[in-house]
């Protein structure tokens, strides 16, 4: 097991004051998220969690530069984030294999279209694809593949293009229950054998508290920070078994705690 | 009703792959056979209407024994040169829309405005400009069917799913990386259906331009024919088109099969 990383003076990725705003067609203007700020560390998993249309995914948006924000800056590694880039790969909640390429074709892509060797790029291909437990479907195409070892591509894909950030938007949303928890099992183990800092979206708690080593908890109308949660219970560890998590003292009561902030947040 | 009409009549039931070789025998022996009824017991007149028997004797003396073969392999010629013309430039340009909004608002009102022209209409003009030989026909032909190709790969391209797009966004692909590298091969499928679909027109123009101003082809034999009133030579060309067309469209099916493996489940 691993020590998680802490508040450092200087953040991975800095977020301040962040502000998007969309035009309506008829002139007016609808405010998504107003003034979010917060820090995610090197080799963080953090996961932003709130109720459907607090903005986090607009968040998670601008962070990848696919949208831009209307004021606030977000910093990382002391460069302010403009446009889309390597350094940031996403994974989408809807399958994006490319169906044309086979599993490894896809997780070389990336390197690929960057320059890198094909010796290299065969060999770092292959780590990412054991490492997500798809040896053996390697060269098939992913219309052969379930649902779950379709994000496992994708998860692959995007690591092994070696970015600073991996970005994830409800990946696991479209799976079944089992598929799901072994996926969040998964995503525990690399996050303990890889350097990669990670910030995944989600609005399942259960989710949340397994994966992160930090909550971000957003609220609605506008999307603010509500409160930063940190899961003190596991006690700077991650834990890669559920059943082992579930069954710790204090998981319980933070999930209690997070569901009244949902409910309260969510305004059912 | 006995169990074996149940089994063929059963609603929305499975039809097997006997059944429908057996159907669609059927439907054309009953077709040829009430024509060869109507003919033996004096219904029509066999000036105008020749049994089948004769059409099908005819059809074989024609490419015997009087160099039919030349002009099918003219008209075939004709479809081809003239489609790979259209294809040539409707590709490019109906992805180049579907991915440059800016490039659809300059063109697409130009292209919608010929799609509402007959190509026959342009028939007259043509002759004038290029006289009776091969130009004004493959004229014809390109302007008949490139309008609509054109507009069907742009909807294909505009299909492709954002996220794909985003996708290669993250991992580092640049504007023209992504047009290489996920859009063209993404909707080079559905662009190849679009050509499946667009050749049966191409065809259809065809006959028109050899029927108004040829002296070879397929076209100019039957209006030859006309003119000595052998219906059964009209005929027997008729016959040709559509076994060409039917020809053509499987040719094109297979082509799918094997340039796409990876659309089909079952095997890599």
């Amino acid at each position: 097991m691993m020590t998680v990383p802490t508040s450092s003076s200087s953040s991975k990725l800095s977020i301040n004051d962040l502000t998007k705003r969309f035009a309506m067609p008829r002139g007016e203007e609808i405010v998504a998220i107003s003034g979010v700020s917060f820090d995610v560390e090197e080799n963080q998993v953090c996961v932003i969690l709130g109720p459907s249309g607090c903005g986090k995914s607009t968040v998670l948006r601008m962070i990848a530069g696919l949208e831009r924000p209307s004021s606030g800056s977000l910093i990382l590694d002391g460069r302010s984030i403009d446009g889309p880039g390597r350094d940031r790969g996403m994974v989408f909640q809807a399958y994006t294999s490319f169906d044309w390429l086979t599993v490894r074709q896809n997780v070389e892509y990336g390197m690929r279209i960057n320059g890198v060797g094909a010796k290299e790029r065969r060999s770092r291909a292959d780590h990412f694809i054991k490492l997500v437990q798809l040896s053996e479907f390697a060269d098939a195409y992913p219309s052969r593949l379930s649902g779950g070892m379709k994000q496992r591509v994708a998860i692959a894909r995007t690591l092994a293009n070696d970015p600073e950030l991996l970005l994830m938007d409800e990946p696991f949303g479209a799976l079944d229950a089992e598929t799901r928890w072994h996926m969040q099992e998964l995503l525990v183990e690399i996050a303990n054998n890889t350097s990669t800092t990670i910030i995944m979206i989600t609005h399942d708690i259960e989710e949340a508290i397994f994966v992160a080593d930090k909550i971000v908890f957003m609220s609605r109308h506008p999307g603010r920070v509500h409160r930063i949660i940190v899961p003190e219970f596991k006690g700077g560890e991650r834990i890669a078994d559920k059943e082992a998590l579930i069954a710790r003292e204090g998981y319980a009561e933070l999930e209690r705690e997070i569901m009244r902030l949902m409910r309260q947040q969510g305004g059912h | 009703m006995s169990g074996k009409s149940r089994q063929w009549f059963a609603v929305r039931g499975p039809v097997t792959a006997t059944q429908k070789i057996v159907s669609a025998l059927l439907v054309w022996a009953i077709f040829f056979a009430a024509w060869e009824f109507m003919s033996f017991a004096g219904l029509v007149n066999p000036l105008l209407v020749p049994p089948p028997h004769k059409v099908v004797a005819t059809l074989v003396d024609l490419f015997v024994n009087r160099g039919f073969t030349g002009d099918v392999a003219i008209s075939v010629g004709r479809v081809m040169f003239s489609f790979a013309i259209a294809c040539a430039i409707a590709v490019p340009l109906g992805v180049l829309m579907g991915v440059f909004p800016s490039i659809e608002a300059f063109l697409n009102p130009f292209v919608s405005g010929w799609r509402y022209l007959p190509a026959p209409s342009f028939i007259p003009i043509l002759l004038m400009w290029f006289g009776t030989g091969e130009a004004p026909k493959l004229v014809l032909l390109v302007i008949g069917v490139i309008f609509f190709l054109i507009t069907l790969i742009m909807d294909h391209t505009k299909e492709v799913r954002q996220e794909l797009i985003e996708t290669g966004m993250t991992l580092g692909a640049d504007r023209m990386t992504i047009v290489r590298t996920v859009v063209v091969p993404a909707v080079l499928p559905n662009i190849l259906v679009a050509m499946r679909q667009m050749l049966a027109v191409s065809w259809t123009y065809l006959v028109i331009a050899e029927i108004v101003a040829s002296t070879d082809g397929i076209g100019a034999m039957m209006m030859r024919a006309r003119r000595f009133l052998h219906t059964d030579e009209i005929m027997s060309g008729i016959i040709v088109i559509g076994v060409l067309g039917i020809a053509l469209d499987i040719l094109f099916r297979y082509l799918h099969a094997w340039f796409f493996p990876y659309l089909s489940k079952s095997k890599s």
